[in-house]
């Protein structure tokens, strides 16, 4: 085994334990965050400022009753939760997080941060992304409840209508940056026009930036578009059935699909890891920095903005954001021609 | 044997034992979701030849349009079992009607694979490997070569998408037509 072999491996096995550790981190916070907005303290018993409530949390789930419906679809009741976290998990493989490193000269070759570099790395998200509704469209039907299947063709009808205007917003990216691959794209960006503003796509493409935005808030299911688990209508939406790990999964799987959508919107962007002042070597600090903001942005929005109904979602979906990302792509596409960037 | 022959056979093996379980199955959710197996191990079999481009576009499309199909299955069948009763008894297949349909449409299928494979000699035609992985060198051929073609399927998708809307939308009264 040479050593980039090993370091390869180490760093999935990385990659893997810190998906694990954001969904704990991002509960906790989302906790904190929504109690600080609500003029609350949040948890403040386990652990110096409550920063023990998610293992705590995780213990409770642990022990808890693994409950199954009798009328339920056993194999895909129990397949359900196992798509979903798989789902999330994979499609984190693609997103590149920093530069190369060599690890303090252990690894003379130098080792790309990112578990696997595709040349297509974001359709392969994209792709993940739409295998993983899966997961939710049958939990709902397998459970064999009215709840559950309402919030899983909620999913379903939710993702089929957003997943356009995010592939479009995704497409005008990929027009400017004429690749297909994260890493080229995130490459793109580095510098500054006038020395002062950093060459981000979010400068060249702020619709799209919107778009992919509200269209990523919709993929994963967070208020104001949380209608598949709409608690007010549909008492928890798909996983009404589901307890104990089953429902971990679930929980789990939501967190870490908002880490990798605010990775790929810090890759597409916010221009990855590279940013002013910190060296190139440090350049995981920056992403770091990125994902953490959009992340609060999306706890920010879930805890001040009450839910859509309906049909305003679907409307919205199909007559407002749908037009503007396709005249956003074909505006790009024009300028992109004529000023061949 | 080279990790990529094994592969290659669990994947092909995968999509065969999945598609013929499409169709063996009662529950339509099952069918449609083992068709989502077997379109995944046909992206695998994409991979193995060095296309992960088609490889993620047959994700993309199929899975995107087996959840309209769901949805179908789901909100217009409205059933979860196909019949009920006495025609329990008897596998779907095994029925006198799809039985004889079936029978025809198998045999045709065999005639045209049988003429397919000796006509051309039984040879695949070999493909300049990068043609088909490349982006840029797809999307040449397709909408520069190709672009009458690949108008005229878009309109003959489109005739279909109506046709389905005509067939299938409720007039003001709320009711199917």
């Amino acid at each position: 085994m040479t050593p980039l072999l090993i370091a390869q491996i180490g760093l999935t096995l990385f990659v893997f334990v810190m998906l694990l550790n954001s969904a704990a981190i991002m509960v906790y916070v989302e906790r904190k965050v929504a109690a600080r907005l609500q003029q609350r303290l949040g948890p403040t018993l386990a652990g110096p400022r409550g920063m023990l409530q998610p293992l705590a949390d995780i213990v409770k789930l642990m022990f808890k009753e693994e409950l199954r419906p009798a009328a339920s679809d056993w194999l895909l009741f129990s397949l359900a939760p196992i798509i979903s976290a798989t789902c999330a998990f994979a499609a984190f493989a693609v997103v590149p997080f920093g530069g190369s490193t060599t690890l303090f000269g252990l690894v003379p070759d130098g080792l790309p941060l990112q578990v696997a570099d595709v040349n297509v790395a974001v359709l392969v998200i994209f792709a993940i992304a739409s295998m993983g509704v899966y997961g939710i469209v049958l939990a709902g039907w397998s459970s064999n409840s009215k709840y559950s299947l309402l919030g899983a063709l909620r999913s379903s009808a939710q993702m089929i209508s957003y997943e356009l205007s995010y592939g479009m917003a995704l497409a005008s990216v990929l027009v400017i940056a004429n690749s297909l691959s994260l890493t080229d794209v995130v490459n793109r960006q580095a510098g500054a026009w006038l020395g002062v503003i950093p060459r981000w796509y979010v400068f060249l493409q702020p619709i799209g930036f919107l778009i992919f935005m509200t269209a990523g808030i919709a993929e994963t299911n967070r208020a104001p578009f949380d209608f598949p688990e709409a608690e007010q209508e549909l008492v928890a939406g798909y996983h009404t059935e589901y307890s104990s790990m089953r429902f971990a999964m679930f929980f789990m799987a939501e967190y870490i699909n908002m880490v990798t959508v605010s990775a790929v919107a810090a890759d597409l962007y916010l221009g990855g890891w590279h940013g002013p002042l910190l060296p190139e070597s440090l350049g995981w600090v920056w992403f770091l920095i990125k994902i953490a903001a959009i992340l609060f942005f999306y706890v920010w929005m879930r805890w001040t903005l009450p839910r859509y109904r309906y049909d305003q979602l679907m409307a919205f979906g199909w007559k407002v954001l749908l037009p503007l990302s396709v005249v956003n792509l074909i505006a790009t596409s024009a300028a992109v021609l004529y000023f061949g960037l | 044997m080279t990790a990529e022959t094994v592969l290659f056979y669990v994947f092909a093996a995968v999509a065969v034992v999945a598609s013929m379980l499409v169709i063996a199955q009662r529950n339509p959710i099952h069918s449609v979701l083992l068709l989502i197996a077997s379109f995944g191990a046909l992206s695998g079999l994409y991979v193995l030849l060095e296309a992960p481009f088609v490889a993620v576009i047959q994700i993309i499309v199929y899975a995107g349009a087996i959840m309209v199909l769901f949805l179908f299955v789901v909100m217009l069948l409205n059933a979860p079992h196909e019949e009920t009763g006495h025609d329990l008894a008897v596998h779907p297949l095994l029925r006198p009607g799809p039985l004889r349909v079936g029978g025809v449409l198998a045999a045709a299928l065999v005639v045209e694979l049988v003429w397919a494979l000796t006509a051309h000699g039984g040879e695949s035609g070999a493909f300049p490997s990068g043609a088909v992985s490349s982006v840029a060198a797809i999307g040449r051929s397709l909408f520069r070569d190709y672009s009458f073609q690949f108008e005229v399927t878009s309109v003959l998708i489109l005739v279909a998408m109506v046709g389905a809307v005509v067939l299938a939308s409720r007039g003001p009264t709320g009711r199917a037509r």
